[in-house]
Parts: C-alpha cells; sequence; structure tokens
C-alpha cells in the first residue's frame, strides 16, 4: 500500500493513521512462522471477536501480544491456561487503531503435542501392521445381549446418557457398570484393566466404552497401547463411544463397532423391544398361515399334474373329433386286416356303437 | 435340537422356518414338523423376552 505523506514544504510528513497503514503493510509481508513461548494474561470474553494473550519467552521473559480469532481459538478445543507452553503459527501484525505491534495466531499447539502426534502416527502404523484395525477382525454385536458392560467415568454423563437410552428401548436388558479414571495419568491403565475385570464378568457378551467429549489430551488414554491392545483382545465384541464425532482414538480402530455417543451405542448394542415384540408377531401370523398355503400350493400342484395327465389321455383325442375302431382282434390300425361285412364296434368321445364293413380300400 | 437357543438363534431359525413353509417348497410331512417347530421357537423367543429381568449393576473398585 501506498502511503502519502504530506508536504510542508520540503518536509514530509505522515499522519498517524497513515503511519500505522505503513507499518502494518510492511509487516503483513513477514512470513507465517511458529513461535514459542508460554501463555499469559490470556483473555476472552463470550462478546469478543477475537481472543487475546501475551506469550512470553521461556528464557528471559521477552513478552508479545497474541490475538487469535475466537472462531478459530474455539476449534481447537485446546483448554488453553496461563502458564501453558505453546507453539503458535501465525504472522506479525499491526493492530493499527492502537500502533500495538502483535501475532496474529493462525493456530496454536500445546508444546510437545508435535511429538505426540508423531508417537500415535508410529503406534498406528505399528498396531494396523500387526493386523489389529483390520475389518476381518471386527466381530457382529450380539442382537439381544444377555449382559452389557458398561466402562465410564466416575459421575459420567456418558454413563447417564447410556443408561436412559438402554431403557427407552429395551427395559429388560442388564447391564453391568464399571467406572475408572478415563483421563488423566491413571487412566490408560485403569481402562485396560477395568476392561479385562468386565469381559470376566460371567454374562456379559458385549462391552460398550463410554465417554464424552474432551480435549485432545483428555482423550489421550483411549489411544494408549494398553488400552488398544486390551480392546482388540477382548473376548467379546467391543463398542467404542469415545469423544465426539470428529475423534478418532486408536481404540476406535480396534473395537468391533463406533458410535458417535453414548446414546447412539446404546442404540448399537440392544434391539428396540416393541419392534422386535412386532416382528415376531408377524412371524407368529406367518406361522399360522402356513400350513393352509402350503396345502393350497399343493392343490393347485396336484391339479395342475392332473390336467396334465387328462390332456394325454384317449378320450381328449376323442374329444377332438377321433373314433376308436375294434374288432375282437382289438384295435384296427390298417384296413386290409379287416373282411366285408366284419363286425366292429366304433367308440367315440361320447358313447359308442357297433357297424359292419362295407367297403375296403388300401 | 440339543440345547436351548439362544434369543438370537431362535429367532433366525424361527425366520428361516416361516420362509421355507412360505416358498412352498417343503414336503407335506417335514411341514408338519417344521410347523411344530416354529411354533416352539415362537413361544421360546416370547418367553425370553418376557422374562428377561432389567438389572443394573455397579461393578465394585479393584482391591
Amino acid at each position: 500500500m501506498k502511503v502519502e505523506p504530506l508536504l510542508y514544504g520540503d518536509r514530509k510528513v505522515y499522519t498517524v493513521s497513515a503511519f500505522n497503514r505503513g507499518v502494518g503493510s510492511w509487516l503483513a509481508r513477514l512470513p507465517t512462522v511458529w513461535v514459542e513461548g508460554e501463555v499469559t494474561e490470556l483473555r476472552r470474553q463470550a462478546g469478543w471477536q477475537s481472543v487475546f494473550f501475551t506469550l512470553k519467552d521461556l528464557e528471559d521473559g521477552t513478552c508479545l501480544p497474541v490475538s487469535m480469532p475466537r472462531r478459530g481459538f474455539d476449534g481447537l478445543r485446546l483448554e488453553l491456561a496461563d502458564g501453558d507452553r505453546v507453539h503458535v503459527y501465525g504472522r506479525a501484525e499491526l493492530y493499527g487503531a492502537r500502533g500495538v505491534f502483535q501475532l496474529r495466531a493462525l493456530s496454536i499447539e500445546p508444546l510437545g503435542l508435535g511429538d505426540v502426534l508423531a508417537g500415535l502416527e508410529r503406534l498406528k502404523r505399528k498396531l494396523a501392521a500387526e493386523g489389529l484395525f483390520a475389518p476381518a477382525r471386527k466381530r457382529p454385536l450380539p442382537g439381544f445381549p444377555r449382559r452389557i458392560g458398561l466402562l465410564t467415568g466416575h459421575e459420567a454423563a456418558a454413563k447417564r446418557d447410556f443408561l436412559t437410552a438402554v431403557a427407552a428401548r429395551f427395559p429388560a436388558a442388564s447391564v453391568v457398570v464399571a467406572e475408572t479414571y478415563v483421563q488423566g495419568p491413571l487412566a490408560a491403565e485403569g481402562i485396560a484393566a477395568t476392561l479385562q475385570r468386565l469381559c470376566a464378568q460371567p454374562g456379559v457378551d458385549v462391552l460398550v466404552l463410554a465417554r464424552g467429549g474432551g480435549s485432545f489430551e483428555d482423550l489421550l488414554p483411549f489411544s494408549d497401547e494398553r488400552v488398544v491392545r486390551a480392546v482388540a483382545s477382548c473376548p467379546v465384541p467391543v463398542v467404542s463411544a469415545v469423544g465426539h464425532e470428529q475423534d478418532t482414538p486408536l481404540c476406535d480402530l480396534a473395537a468391533d463397532a463406533r458410535a458417535s455417543t453414548p446414546t447412539a451405542a446404546a442404540r448399537l448394542v440392544v434391539p428396540d423391544e416393541r419392534e422386535l415384540r412386532e416382528r415376531l408377531q408377524s412371524l407368529k401370523a406367518a406361522l399360522a398361515r402356513a400350513p393352509l398355503l402350503l396345502v393350497e400350493r399343493k392343490r393347485a400342484g396336484l391339479e395342475g399334474i392332473a390336467g396334465r395327465l387328462r390332456a394325454l389321455s384317449p378320450k381328449a383325442t376323442l374329444r377332438r373329433g377321433y373314433a376308436i375302431v375294434r374288432t375282437d382282434n382289438g384295435i384296427v390300425r390298417s384296413a386290409p386286416t379287416l373282411e366285408r361285412d366284419k363286425r366292429v364296434d366304433v367308440e367315440l368321445a361320447e358313447g359308442a356303437f357297433g357297424a359292419r364293413v362295407e367297403e375296403i380300400s388300401e | 435340537m440339543n440345547a436351548e437357543p439362544t434369543f438370537e438363534e431362535a429367532r433366525k431359525e424361527l425366520e428361516r422356518i416361516v420362509a421355507q413353509l412360505e416358498s412352498g417348497r417343503a414336503d407335506l410331512e417335514q411341514a408338519e414338523a417344521l410347523w411344530e417347530r416354529g411354533e416352539e421357537l415362537y413361544r421360546i423367543c416370547l418367553a425370553k423376552l418376557d422374562s428377561a429381568q432389567g438389572k443394573i449393576e455397579e461393578l465394585p473398585r479393584e482391591g
């Protein structure tokens, strides 16, 4: 942007606004980069279009104001707090109205997240190579579970949602609930062990892992190798209902079925009792109709055969105008075997008569 | 039949029997046995549905 100065004789003079615009457009040409620092003075309010914080150098405390559009910030689903160490991806910008230089953030990653992601990717490839995620390993869920094993967090909404949905669809379902830590350092171990305990409960023929949404870090235990292996080696089918639709913890890939919410998981594991009863009634009705239907069918089949048989009988031929001529020697097939005045019997479609031979031609 | 079937097994067999009877392919002699088996399966399914008792239990914490 070209900024025009005012001229006082030989002196070029810029207005504050023009100066800031000039510096701003010059800053805007700088590349987008990653900057590392610690979050302080995080400020966000419901009505604001942007989220603000100050990024502090980890060594000498140098400060840099940062702003990020609120929509982008919320989309990251970071539970960012003062003191967090982060990588911010953004570029230099001048906030013209106040003449403040700042970093305009496009993305923020907790420090070390890159390593975590790379580790997850390595684990995913390793487990995939072992065949843990193979479609051929997926088992069908029981259509009518005897006992459902549910693993959830303590006091979890996920548990309530699942049990409510189960009760609505199939009040007679049996569920055994095991609570454990579903986030934090104890979670992976706790989930893996609790899965095994649930599997060992008598009668349990399907397992559900239910956990509501959370930050990327919160859901990490569900991608832990111990948990993924426990899911894969579970002797009964496992339904994974972890996080939101867009989250794909590795346990989802190892599970036999995946549900977007605990309520959706309930729909997968229990049948709708009303539908089931209706289906049974219609089967019962079909069964009641079946014997009569079968006899009718057999009768129709029999009549078809009888019709074909009748068409082949001599009677049918006679009805078309033919006659059978007999002598004492049986049916006459050739005129020269007859003699004049010989008595013959002629059979027609309807009735018969006796006659004498008058003429014989060869 | 040896052991009592599960609900799913009973229901699948019932569906199969009804389909077989409706197709008209069964012999009359065979049909009677099929029909009786169907009725039995229907009673098994219904009994299992009716007798299922919803129960929510909490598994105690380890240790």
